[in-house]
């Protein structure tokens, strides 16, 4: 439900913020061109900005003017553009995670260019830039609805005296009141995240994070809260900032607070806000973090900005973004990764959850809940057969939809064939489906033309990569008129009156129009914990100042962890047969190359 | 027709170990021990009848002379006058194999291996003759030899003999003529073989053996079974190995059908074969989660049977349960099951306690490993009956009545009571024909004296050859969807450690 308000938000702020715009051409959509025309301007002032004393406040009344808009990420990247310590165009090609993606990044970043604004990298739109395989961290804040509305109380928490019942006063939230419902939250969640509650059992004798310093940024949901908790339980300090301006719960964090924990987040942050939060999780007299748990980041982007000496202390980075993953790479190339990290995105468990497992349920999801289709002997073409693919094709499958597959790797297209999908290209079957998914990553996939041939109904949507696979600005134009029938579902009719469906207006599905089971959510708190654990207690030596996978032995532990919630018996290896295959008993079973 | 292979076995090893002879290292015995994985390698010889029986004629080939139409006489087959019989089986063969047909429609004008001379030690099946003279059509010279004494079709290697390819290869060769049929495919008077295609590695050993200075001209070395591959990585270990090295075993393609594919369709296949048995709402238990478990799951679950597996390996147990199996351990459930089905590479899975808790009429098999998995060895205890009640099925009778159903006495299933398809012999094929291009046309020093899988890009172009097949039409990239991407637009498309 939450993921549907914050996404209408996000609609709305695009809608209103057309006509805010002083800009001529705000009236009408831009044309690519003149967007393409603005990039070496918007890149002149945006350097122009960088170095100058009033580039901070400059942004800042940028940032009361969209104020209105509800848009305040717009600045999020004018503030980067203008901190001259990330050099150029890289900055963005950190942002969102691919390189490619950079030279559209560059020309949106710039707050007054309102015709563009909803290309603009905000908190929420980066998110959304990030492959469908880190949708676990993405959108941890669809799963619990928020109680509270937080437009009730229009003091910043930043201005407000708080303190616990215990007389605490080191955390900034919204409300502490509300710290009885977010308990409940948790401890729904909880229920949901058996392997947690196991991992907090089985390691609380040893304390295996005894001493442990832990600073993090994540989404601050209920789940987040478990695995706040475990760590606490396990034996580590937490201080807590969000990672995103508006998944906070804000009960939960009243909750966390109250329990002791310092938190600095709110739902609706201002950018400012974001990074005060950050600051006054890192920056406590008399407290040094020595581990970093990072979902995006922007948390160990602040520490190297700010606070370089603190990385003498901190022994590890735990990242779980694509965009963070990506961005660590990057600084391990620079050679200026001074600590070792550790990617847990690409664990072999996370990876299945989150492409295969997860899209295999949210398609048909996602479809109902915007469109109320009926699957039965429906055509339908799935571009792509990767992970997404294959889950999108063997739920409609089984659903007695007729699936086709578009591919263009052969060895994909030959696994389509063998599970029995005819390999077409889109536009031999365009005219005949009644629903197009798109999951490829790649650019225009369905372009106008496609679309100019669809059958009237015909269901567009995305399941694969940020809004780029849906050429979406083609259907701009004065001939077509948009008729939006609900949240996320937009009619776009022809001049002949043919209608086509397009979800989420070609945003990601998944991510717009279904939610995320707890049960993945713990998969990817479990995770993190275990490589908390793993590169607090590794002996020196073991990690360098590099990116690194989660060991397969604690991958393998993350899978057992949650077997219990399938009562799935697991065999153990007699001595003889663990001799046989030249195996530890307690793994890893299989080569770190296996998929 | 492979039991009666197993027979023979056993008498020809009888002769000269009557107590060992199944732990001896025989020719066949050494097959069986490598994996299900290079089931495409060894059991070829399964998917085409001989018309010819080979005990018709007690002469060894090596003491006649022999000579084709051409008057040619440098080859060694049984019985030369079958080649009209191979040719017809050749061009069957050539009709489920059109990867290979328009590779060599594809590259015939440049002649790719133009100057190559293969010497090769495979099955000699149809599909392989399909293999050679595709390899003479790209312009190689070729030599071949049988790597399994008992796999050759005796026609084949006539038509191929017929046609001036030296072949030294029957049915039915004995230790002695296996190691004399491969000595004279490597030593001909001024022919020196500078590419090796191997299978099982008895042909690199030789050559190590006896003739280490032909390695100076050899390019390369392509290798397709597990065995072979694994004799290899340990030969680079030791720093013996001194060519480059194709390990083709492991492409992704040939492991997807040979492990997933074609698991998947022979479980149903041999069971139905050996026993008849009716799928729909039978219990059945699979042990292993691989992929040839997937495989087997994945088919009997689309008949209806209600399956559940047993895993060591949490993560490919988390994989099952999320694909709607139940995961157990053998031992809670083996009471209820019909049938027990063993994947996993290991021994002793299904123990003797197990086999006597079975109920009356369970079907036992193994898809896996060799014979290890089912401990058959603790059956052959006094107080059990063996009923042989057909080829490959045994009724093993408890004192109380009770029978236990054994398929091929917890030999390979797939092997021995289902056949490989020919479609998945030539993505097989394929793939060796285009390691050996790969490899002789390699610039000096792409690839230095180690074992090297396929390159992705080749690895995609096998699978692309196949697509036709299924009359599928793959998209093209257009070029900014391919600069968006960071791609090139004929591939490869995915990064190496890429698993699909």
């Amino acid at each position: 439900m939450s993921v549907q308000v914050v996404a209408a938000k996000m609609a709305e702020v695009e809608l209103k913020d057309v006509p805010v715009g002083k800009d001529p051409a705000a009236g009408s959509p831009a044309p690519p061109a003149s967007e393409a025309k603005n990039t070496p301007k918007t890149e002149a002032s945006a350097s122009a900005a960088a170095g100058s004393p009033t580039a901070e406040s400059a942004s800042a009344k940028v940032a009361e003017a969209a104020l209105n808009a509800g848009g305040k990420m717009p600045q999020a990247s004018a503030l980067k553009r203008t901190d001259p310590q990330q050099n150029g165009g890289e900055a963005f090609v950190n942002r969102d995670g691919t390189v490619a993606e950079a030279p559209r990044m560059k020309k949106i970043q710039f707050a007054d260019q309102k015709q563009e604004f909803n290309k603009r990298p905000s908190k929420i739109g980066r998110r959304s830039l990030s492959r469908s395989i880190s949708q676990s961290s993405t959108d941890s804040y669809s799963s619990a609805a928020s109680y509270t509305d937080s437009s009730d109380d229009e003091t910043s928490p930043r201005d407000k005296q708080q303190k616990n019942s215990k007389g605490n006063g080191d955390f900034c939230i919204k409300n502490i009141k509300q710290a009885e419902f977010g308990r409940r939250e948790i401890e729904i969640a909880e229920q949901e995240m058996p392997a947690l509650m196991a991992l907090r059992k089985r390691a609380q004798g040893e304390k295996p994070l005894a001493g442990a310093k832990v600073v993090g940024c994540t989404h601050i949901t209920a789940q987040t809260a478990v695995l706040m908790e475990t760590l606490s339980a396990l034996g580590a300090q937490c201080r807590w900032a969000a990672c995103n301006i508006y998944s906070t719960q804000n009960e939960v964090a009243a909750a966390l607070a109250e329990g002791g924990f310092s938190v600095f987040a709110w739902k609706g942050e201002s950018e400012d806000d974001f990074w005060w939060c950050i600051d006054r999780c890192v920056n406590v007299e008399g407290w040094q973090p020595n581990m970093i748990l990072d979902d995006g980041g922007d948390l160990t982007h602040w520490i190297y900005k700010k606070y370089p000496n603190m990385f003498k202390k901190i022994k590890g980075i735990v990242e779980e973004s694509v965009t963070g993953v990506h961005r660590l790479y990057q600084l391990s190339k620079a050679g200026k990764l001074c600590v070792p990290a550790m990617n847990v995105n690409d664990s072999v468990t996370k990876q299945k959850f989150d492409n295969l497992y997860c899209c295999r349920e949210s398609i048909l999801d996602g479809l109902k809940r915007t469109t109320d289709v009926m699957f039965g002997g429906k055509q339908v073409v799935v571009c792509g057969y990767g992970e997404v693919g294959k889950g999108c094709c063997a739920a409609l499958k089984a659903m007695g939809s007729i699936v086709y597959v578009t591919e263009i790797d052969p060895i994909c297209a030959l696994q389509a064939c063998m599970d029995g999908f005819r390999l077409v290209k889109l536009n031999e079957v365009i005219r005949q489906v009644d629903i197009v998914i798109t999951c490829t990553g790649n650019k225009n996939v369905v372009v106008r033309e496609n679309l100019d041939r669809m059958k009237n109904g015909c269901i567009v949507c995305n399941m694969g990569h940020s809004n780029t696979e849906i050429d979406v600005a083609s259907l701009r134009t004065p001939e077509l008129t948009w008729e939006r029938v609900r949240s996320q579902v937009d009619h776009v009719i022809w001049p002949d009156g043919k209608r086509i469906v397009l979800l989420a207006e070609g945003r990601l599905l998944n991510l717009s129009c279904s939610t995320v089971p707890t049960f993945v959510l713990s998969i990817t708190a479990t995770t993190q914990a275990l490589a908390l654990i793993e590169l607090y207690n590794a002996p020196e030596g073991r990690y360098k100042q590099d990116v690194y996978l989660l060991p397969k032995k604690m991958d393998e532990y993350v899978a057992s962890l949650h077997l219990p919630t399938f009562d799935a018996h697991l065999t153990e290896l007699s001595d003889e047969q663990a001799k046989y295959l030249g195996l530890n008993k307690n793994g890893p079973f299989k080569p770190n190359y296996y998929r």
